[in-house]
């Protein structure tokens, strides 16, 4: 059994967690050995140097989001751990069968309901009285077709690993789910602030995003676009948090970053405005909510929209990516139906568990929820970013008192799970390192195939102890590397530019100024 | 009855209008009782329509341009046949309204909705009536209708969609909306699924019916508005259809647009136009009968039925 | 390219500009004042103002006529959209917005240089080291200009921030000219010193006029020098450079006309004839004939992103007919 590195790990304590790098104190797992030794040279300071460095760096780059307190917007850098997360090719192999077998059932699941016979539930997979209520259920969106039924044709999928080190979905997100430009620029930097650490460590490159983005986003074009469909990605504009990263998929796609004012319906065809006039667009990657895309059918309100756009999806002139109303598919109650709709749609025994989760509207689950409300999680519906999330083990009596209100008042709108421990990972904390819980957001694309992009976002609950890992509540995040199998066989993307793309070499110490 | 209907509706903007976009749900849909024989929608300046058939069953007129203009005309002409709807024969138990089945089939009829929401004083009145109407379900859709009828005043332009049911309640006076979203609001508040109804009423004036056997119609041609009433859904019955601003069932001088659970989601006219400042908009309908042609039976339900309802259909004849 | 990216690009060129030119021209004001009197103080602040149109808002604004206060208000005062920190925001902003059409490096240098200014105690640097804080607003703005240069394709993007520069840049240096014009009379050797350099023209004038300060060389100079790239012809022609290549093979558009007829003025234009008239009339109309071109560049390219003003309309039942 390797033994510790020295220095930088001689005080870890792996406790009684599942610890990703640790299988017991100072016995250090197969895959991350090699890590580690290169580690090994490397004092805690040294690190914490880089990573003020890297902190500069996305400073100056803008690589951040906005965090809005009493009016005033707060550009912040998502942290980054500059420890890498590391997935071994056999996991990996796992998670991904796990996910495209996910995936494809929610796609099955939501072109059902939206344009086909609704058989899960007139076959009694799933209520419809579930489905008619869950906010994200579009009745706006009904009858519109997304070709391909590429209705999530980006989903980000958030992964955790229980006590037992096994990986279990958490909740899906299938509107739009964000992160992906993170997993990309913490790739980028890594290579900057520590390439040596990659040295002959065969990590699967991520950097092709853009790529495929563009291809899946161009093969689920209306016909009529023919070979170069043009494509936009919408956002809600400089203001959103998320601003950075709309501006990062435009620019890796090469194609327009577009506000609603910039296009136009006519005779129910989308067009944007440019200085020569309007321009036919035909695929729109929308990042703007559902209820905020056409103020004719949505809020009138809206002025972050296009009037006319569902008019002109309904007629088959455009597709909109993600479809609306997959809302209703990640609706955490609905998520506790996932598991059957694999078995219903594909016939398949699912291969990623869902997390236990107790329905609050059957009488017995509820009473044993509510007996049981100080050892589990309950959480809202329809909530993403790790909002109104109620953590039973550490709430004071105030909170769980004010959460049973909750629940008995709607318990349509509560879900209840148990707690699941979250593995741990060494992470830097000022001068050392300590265990910190962490999960893991794949992303996955469904075009005419389903490709998930290796690893995704590894997010880490950067306070002591804490299991909430959003950025918006604290969270930090790390590099995730999903190492090749050896010796290497097909990588992702053409088999032609996967050659061209090695798996990450780099050599000499580059430098970030900052 | 066969009925040609013209709706028109004619936007007259304060200034120059570069662009407007709207959707028109104008279209008699096709039912067991009722069937479009024609249908036309035009516009002025000339636009392109696209036509779809939305989550409720309703046909959607969807149309827009770019063109400057100051101001814009929509009309829609459609000739219907209408029969009258039977009334519910026999008793509906109360317990049948929680059967898991009906529930799950009716979910988004039961719930609150922006426009038919409810306090404690409509609980309060429709528990009262309900009661005193016994154990039938379809005693208590009429027990709650003839309570709006008794509660509510006809009354133009005091109201406007947005005022909740409660202060509609509270004012003791609306138009056809009110009166159906109350009605709604007070079936739903004792777990019978309710529906809105938007439509054309045959008549001269929304308050009044000419008798129904009237031989000699005086009004072959009136000049109306769309009008609106509720449906409730009474286990191993179906859908029963009542006008509470007539104080009626509904017959054959009502013609259905389509349905929902509120207002929303039937809207006749919604857009957004971007340029001037303001704009009037004036609708108008024009409903003339044409001469009765004996039809020999009324074709089955076309796919303007969604399939849950069809299912609903299916259900419920195997019941009788 | 998108309408909107278009603007914001001559916007983000435009800003920087205003912001170089406002610590060019506060520098020379600054500097040039050290021995004067207060009353000689208040006037040329007074002018300052004038020149750079803010006069009115000043008032508003209720901004003593002093040294302190009046740059205060040209360099941090939020309030006042014409501030260097105002203008360097929204440049940042117009950045922020088309960051997908400017390289890493342009939009690297320009958030690099917002965040500092940010960071600067711009209050005690206006006091106590003006000289060093505007050579600093004036390398930074180079240095994004300069990185702009090396990294931008020549596409439409680069020339509607050329566009945007320009046509700021000959309002200003025709500004800055009118400041001292003002004071015609009164203006000699040192002055006339101090404009030169506030345009960094100081050198290039010497090498083509020695140390001659005739007033009609230095006005000659800075307004029609067919060399120098801050004269008022030179930025006129490097825009109608700009819109001849947006042009294209089309027929001339309104801008590319007004731009065209302001520098074949200004290309054959006789200073003798300038100077013998109403010099500052002449300069006033040139800077309304260059805001010419700017509002039509507006109509011509970015109109059809603008008034997105939306309202509802509703029919509600039982309803109308009154």
């Amino acid at each position: 059994m390797p033994t510790v590195a020295a220095g930088l790990f001689d005080d870890y304590d792996p406790e009684t967690f599942f610890d990703e790098v640790f299988s017991g104190p100072g016995e250090v797992r197969e895959h991350y050995t090699g890590l580690l030794d290169r580690l090994r040279r490397f004092s805690a300071e040294d690190l914490a140097r880089r990573e003020r460095r890297r902190d500069a760096a996305f400073r100056s780059q803008g690589i951040t989001f906005t965090v809005y307190e009493e009016d005033e917007g707060i550009e912040r850098t998502f942290p980054m751990d500059l420890l890498p997360r590391v997935i071994t090719a056999a996991e990996w192999e796992v998670i991904e069968s796990g996910l495209v077998q996910r995936v494809t059932a929610l796609n099955r699941f939501l072109d059902d309901l939206y344009v086909g016979e609704r058989a899960a539930v007139h076959d009694g997979v799933i209520p419809w009285w579930l489905v008619t209520s869950s906010d994200g259920f579009s009745r706006e969106a009904f009858g519109i077709p997304v070709p391909l039924g590429a209705r999530c044709l980006v989903a980000g999928i958030d992964l955790v690993r229980d006590a037992e080190g096994r990986f279990c979905v958490l909740e899906d997100n299938l509107r739009s789910p964000s992160g992906i430009s993170y997993v990309v620029e913490n790739r980028v930097a890594m290579t900057r602030l520590l390439p040596n650490v990659f040295t002959d460590a065969p990590v699967r490159p991520v950097d092709h995003y853009g790529r495929s983005l563009l291809g899946a986003l161009s093969r689920v074009a209306p016909p009529a676009a023919g070979d170069t469909p043009t494509v936009v990605v919408l956002t809600p504009g400089v203001f959103n948090s998320a601003y950075f990263e709309h501006v990062f998929l435009a620019a890796h796609m090469g194609v327009e970053l577009v506000e609603g004012r910039d296009l136009v319906v006519d005779d129910h065809v989308l067009y944007m405005r440019t200085t020569r006039g309007l321009k036919r667009v035909d695929v729109v990657y929308r990042r703007i909510d559902d209820s905020f895309l056409d103020p004719v059918t949505f809020r009138p309100d809206s002025t972050l929209g296009v009037p006319g756009l569902m008019a002109a999806a309904r007629s088959g002139n455009v597709t909109i990516c993600n479809a609306v109303g997959n809302g209703v598919a990640d609706d955490k109650a609905v998520y506790a139906y996932v598991p059957q709709m694999i078995e219903y749609y594909l016939g398949e025994r699912p291969i990623l568990p869902n997390v236990d989760t107790y329905l609050l509207w059957e009488p017995e689950q509820l009473e044993f929820v509510l007996a049981n409300l100080d050892r589990l999680v309950i959480k809202p519906v329809a909530e993403a970013g790790g909002y109104g999330i109620t953590i039973g083990p550490k709430a004071t009596e105030a909170e769980l008192e004010a959460c049973r209100a909750d629940i008995l008042a709607d318990p349509r709108n509560w879900i209840a799970q148990e707690v699941v421990s979250l593995s741990r990972h060494p992470t830097l904390i000022d001068d050392h390192l300590e265990g910190r819980h962490i999960d893991l957001r794949p992303f996955v694309l469904t075009s005419d195939t389903v490709e998930v992009i290796p690893g995704g976002l590894t997010r880490v609950a950067m306070r002591k102890g804490s299991l909430v890992v959003n950025s918006s509540q604290g969270g930090g995040s790390k590099d995730t590397w999903v190492l090749a199998a050896r010796p290497t066989g097909e990588a992702e993307g053409d088999t032609d530019a996967a050659a061209a793309t090695p798996l990450l070499e780099v050599t000499g110490d580059v430098e970030v100024t900052s | 009855m066969r009925l040609d209907i013209r709706y028109r509706s004619s936007f007259t903007y304060d200034g120059l209008v570069r662009e407007s976009q709207n959707e028109l749900r104008a279209c008699p849909c096709t039912d067991e009782f009722q069937q479009l024989i024609s249908y036309r929608v035009t516009t002025s300046p000339t636009a392109k329509v696209v036509s779809s058939t939305d989550y409720w069953g309703t046909r959607v007129d969807a149309f827009g341009t770019r063109a400057p203009h100051s101001s814009l005309e929509v009309l829609a002409e459609a000739t219907v046949d209408t029969r009258d709807r039977p009334l519910p024969m026999g008793m509906s138990r109360p317990e049948l309204l929680v059967e898991p089945a009906f529930v799950d089939r009716h979910a988004e009829y039961l719930e609150r909705t922006p426009h038919a929401d409810w306090g404690p004083e409509i609980v309060r009145l429709a528990a009262e009536q309900t009661a005193a109407a016994g154990g039938d379900v379809v005693g208590w859709v009429l027990a709650l209708h003839r309570l709006v009828g008794a509660t509510l005043r006809y009354e133009r332009g005091v109201t406007s969609v947005g005022v909740p049911v409660d202060e509609v309640l509270a004012h003791g006076h609306g138009v056809c909306q009110d009166f159906a979203h109350l009605a709604v609001a007070l079936c739903r508040s004792r777990g019978v699924p309710a529906r809105y109804v938007s439509g054309y009423l045959f008549t001269r004036d929304e308050t009044t019916l000419p008798p129904a056997d009237a031989a000699e119609d005086p009004d072959d041609a009136v000049r109306v508005q769309t009008h609106a009433w509720f449906e409730a859904a009474i286990p191993g019955h179906g859908w029963f259809a009542l006008d509470p601003t007539n104080q009626t069932a509904v017959g054959q001088r009502h013609v259905k647009i389509g349905h929902g659970r509120d207002y929303a989601d039937v809207q006749p006219l919604r857009g957004v136009f971007s340029g001037g400042a303001g704009a009037s908009v004036t609708p108008d309908v024009e409903i003339r009968r044409l001469p009765v042609v004996e039809t020999a039976a009324v074709p089955p339900p076309g796919r303007l039925l969604l399939e849950q309802d069809r299912r609903d259909q299916q259900r419920q004849q195997q019941q009788q | 390219m998108l309408a909107r990216d278009a603007e914001n690009l001559f916007w983000m060129g435009r800003y920087l500009e205003r912001a170089e030119d406002t610590a060019r021209l506060l520098d020379v004001t600054y500097h040039g004042l050290l021995e004067a009197t207060v009353a000689e103080e208040r006037t040329a602040w007074r002018g300052v103002l004038h020149a750079v149109g803010l006069d009115e808002a000043a008032r508003e604004a209720r901004t003593p006529i002093t040294a302190a206060a009046v740059s205060a208000y040209l360099v941090d005062d939020r309030s006042n959209p014409g501030s260097i920190l105002s203008a360097v925001e929204a440049a940042r902003e117009n950045a922020r917005t088309v960051r997908e059409s400017l390289s890493t490096e342009v939009w690297q240098s320009l958030n690099e240089f917002c965040l500092s200014l940010r960071s600067r105690n711009l209050r005690t640097d206006v006091e106590h080291q003006p000289h060093e804080l505007y050579g600093f607003v004036r390398k930074q703005c180079q240095t994004v200009a300069g990185v702009a240069t090396e990294t931008l394709a020549r596409d439409e993007g680069w020339r509607f921030l050329k566009l945007g520069w320009n046509l700021e840049r000959a309002e200003w240096s025709s500004r800055l000219l009118r400041v001292r014009q003002q004071y015609l009379e009164a203006s000699g050797f040192h002055e006339w010193v101090g404009t030169l350099r506030s345009a960094s023209a100081l050198e290039a004038y010497r090498r083509a006029h020695r140390t001659s300060m005739d007033p009609l060389d230095v006005v000659s100079f800075l307004l029609l020098s067919r060399t120098f790239p801050r004269s008022v012809f030179f930025a006129v022609r490097t825009a109608e450079d700009a819109l001849r290549m947006l042009q294209g093979e089309d027929e001339p558009g309104v801008a590319l006309r007004l731009a065209g007829r302001l520098r074949a003025e200004l290309e054959f234009a006789d200073i003798r004839e300038i100077m013998d008239g109403d010099l500052e009339a002449e300069l006033f109309r040139f800077e309304s004939a260059i805001r010419g071109v700017s509002a039509a560049v507006g109509a011509q390219y970015f109109t059809s992103a603008h008034d997105f003003d939306l309202h509802t309309v509703q029919v509600f039942p039982g309803e109308g007919n009154r």
